[in-house]
């Protein structure tokens, strides 16, 4: 079983070395995509045990990890996790979203925040921004996990090449929540860990995903 | 009365410098015949403002047709805004599918000089 990792990054040259080293053994190949890096970041990869894929323009993180996802697909990989390139995931969390894969009981697996309580996360963040999100995930879509905007996620094959998102910005996270729900497929959350060193999505970034949504919407 | 000959002459400032841009070659022969058309029209209703003054009364609205032709001018923006998001948004997304074909035609796959990385050096 052949499991690949996508690592969308941007200007995480201070980073992507830790990362692929802590990624080593615990995945079978590491894709990096570089979205058109301006600090190096490309160099770097290109000197590390992984797979570089170079966006000639910035394209954003939802079209990166895209970019990646189909690499592994035509390399025939199994499962595929998405893993951020700026240390916010823990490698010890990989093992457990990969388990529903590996045991056969899910489809699709998301990382929650919510699901333990050892993420320390902002509280404008968890308090308000998140429930927002949350609600408009279960009145719009009929989604009920308990995080709306999981970034850590692993598929099997199936799942890649059913899901289907066009979102090359931040929207990516929501509308993959959508498209998985949408699908015959089995959906399992786990706890995950997420480190912050800054604040990450705003409020406003959470208006510009619902303006990204609604156009891309009209766009069908 | 003096209102209407400015706007008048903002018109035809607009048709002159429409004309200098044709015979320039700055703007195709259709978006001359566009332009020219719409500045034309604009020409013409201003000219027969207290016209559509009398009709907008027969409507019965209170508002004086400049101001009804100043609503109908905004609600125009907005849908040509509208328009062109759409179609930004088109274009953002070819933009997208090309990077990511040149991005898979040519992956750079691990190096034979591998550099060596220890994980304890990750200091999370």
């Amino acid at each position: 079983m052949k499991i690949a990792c996508i690592i969308p990054t941007y200007n995480v040259k201070k980073y992507l070395p830790a990362v692929v080293a802590g990624l080593q053994g615990l995945v079978d190949e590491i894709i990096v995509v570089n979205d058109c890096s301006n600090d190096g970041t490309g160099k770097i990869a290109e000197t590390l045990p992984v797979t570089v894929l170079h966006h000639i323009i910035n394209r954003g993180q939802g079209a990166a990890l895209k970019t990646g996802t189909e690499y592994a697909l035509q390399q025939k990989a199994d499962i595929i996790i998405h893993f951020d390139g700026d240390g916010q995931f823990r490698f010890q969390d990989i093992p457990i979203i990969l388990r529903p894969l590996l045991l056969n009981e899910a489809d699709v697996v998301f990382g929650s925040r919510f699901l333990n309580l050892s993420t320390d996360l902002p509280s404008f963040k968890r308090y308000v921004i998140m429930p927002l999100a949350r609600l408009v995930n279960r009145l719009f879509f009929n989604i009920k996990l308990t995080d709306p905007q999981s970034g850590f996620r692993a598929m099997n094959q199936k799942a890649a090449l059913l899901i289907n998102w066009q979102q090359d910005r931040m929207a990516h996270c929501n509308e993959i929540l959508i498209a998985a729900h949408r699908q015959p497929l089995r959906i399992v959350e786990v706890p995950i860990t997420v480190i912050y060193e800054h604040f990450g999505q705003r409020f406003s970034g959470g208006i510009k995903i619902l303006r990204d949504l609604f156009f891309a919407h009209l766009n069908k | 009365m003096f209102q209407e000959l400015l706007a008048l002459i903002v018109i035809f400032l607009f048709l002159g410098r429409l004309g200098w841009q044709l015979y320039k070659q700055q703007i195709p022969r259709g978006q001359f015949i566009f332009w020219l058309i719409f500045w034309l029209t604009g020409g013409v209703l201003v000219i027969f403002i207290k016209d559509i003054d009398n009709f907008v009364a027969q409507l019965g609205f209170s508002s004086s047709g400049i101001q009804i032709l100043f609503y109908i001018a905004v609600a125009i923006i907005f849908y040509f805004i509208f328009r062109m998001r759409l179609k930004m948004e088109k274009i953002e997304s070819d933009l997208t599918v090309i990077t990511r074909l040149l991005a898979l035609r040519s992956p750079h796959n691990k190096p034979s000089d591998t550099v060596e990385l220890d994980s304890d050096n990750f200091d999370r």
